[in-house]
């Protein structure tokens, strides 16, 4: 029998923890009913946004990525249309990030950081969905209504992250 | 409302570059719902089974066509600029329910008998062409 050597760190704690919480958001949301089909807050992004601000990049990717899988899983959506959807989104907006991260902290904050990343999930969404779910160009026509629910979600969860990051740093 | 606003006081974290990025999405916002949202009038129909392009049709007739389907006869109502489901062999009729359609890039689409109906716009610019 061979001793398993994998050294369990600190970090590895804390990206258990907060992926954790991220997937809790994510199933609060699921369950949540949306007005209209389709829009999603995404809270389960303040976490990640939270992570990458109070941590590392590589973090927060673990985080998003970690929880993709298991919402997922614990969904029953795994390896359907939504998981693609959900893992896109989720790809294109840690791409934006790490594209945009050097943007100088002196001009801009997590806000813009957290519009990019919105923005690229739908974008990641909508490439997907055209090339492979419903290939046809009608569904730009919907594009509008998820550009402004990005607009709006973004703001509100890079607010709710930022007022977070305060809290912690007051400690 | 008053929260985001609590939110917005406290944080103070709103910089330069972030009233500049939201004027982007904001631009980006007001460009794509103009473009995407501003369907011309259609000018052709376009008729598929499975997938395939049946037959085009324009759109400034009366005329009702028959087409058979995979479960039987789909009637369509050409009426002046408008298109319509009139009857079908599905058993939901969702495609009958969704009433006239008269904008480039509308669709309607009935599942079960596998046709399915697009307008589309100004499709060619002359109808011949002699030398």
């Amino acid at each position: 029998m061979t001793l398993s050597t994998i050294n369990i760190t600190d970090r590895d704690h804390q990206i258990a923890k907060l992926s954790a919480i991220a997937v809790a958001l994510s199933l609060v949301e699921f369950f949540f009913p949306s007005p209209i089909p389709g829009v999603k807050p995404g809270i389960a992004n303040i976490i990640i946004l939270y992570t990458i601000f109070k941590f590392d990049l590589r973090m927060g990717i673990w985080v998003s990525l970690i929880r993709v899988f298991v919402t997922s899983i614990l969904l029953g959506s795994f390896l359907s249309p939504t998981f693609f959807l959900s893992l896109s989104g989720a790809l294109f907006s840690l791409l934006s990030i790490i594209i945009f991260r050097n943007l100088s902290p002196k001009y801009f904050s997590l806000i813009s950081l957290s519009l990019i990343a919105s923005l690229a999930h739908i974008a990641g969404q909508f490439i997907i969905v055209r090339l492979w779910i419903i290939p046809h160009n009608g569904i730009f026509y919907l594009l509008p209504i998820f550009i402004v629910s990005a607009f709006i979600f973004g703001l509100v969860n890079a607010l709710v992250t930022s007022k977070l990051l305060q809290l912690n740093s007051k400690k | 409302m008053i929260l985001i606003k609590k939110i917005l006081q406290s944080s103070k974290s709103v910089k330069f570059g972030d009233w500049f990025v939201i004027t982007l999405f904001c631009a980006l916002i007001i460009i794509s719902t103009k473009f995407l949202w501003s369907l011309p009038q259609g000018e052709y129909l376009e008729i598929y089974k499975n997938n395939k392009i049946l037959a085009t049709y324009s759109l400034n007739q009366e005329i009702t066509k028959e087409i058979n389907g995979t479960k039987g006869k789909t009637k369509i109502i050409i009426n002046n600029g408008k298109v319509r489901f009139s009857s079908s062999p599905c058993p939901k009729k969702y495609c009958i329910h969704q009433g006239w359609i008269n904008k480039a890039n509308q669709t309607i689409v009935c599942i079960p008998n596998q046709i399915s109906i697009s307008i589309v716009g100004v499709k060619r610019g002359y109808d011949t062409i002699n030398y």
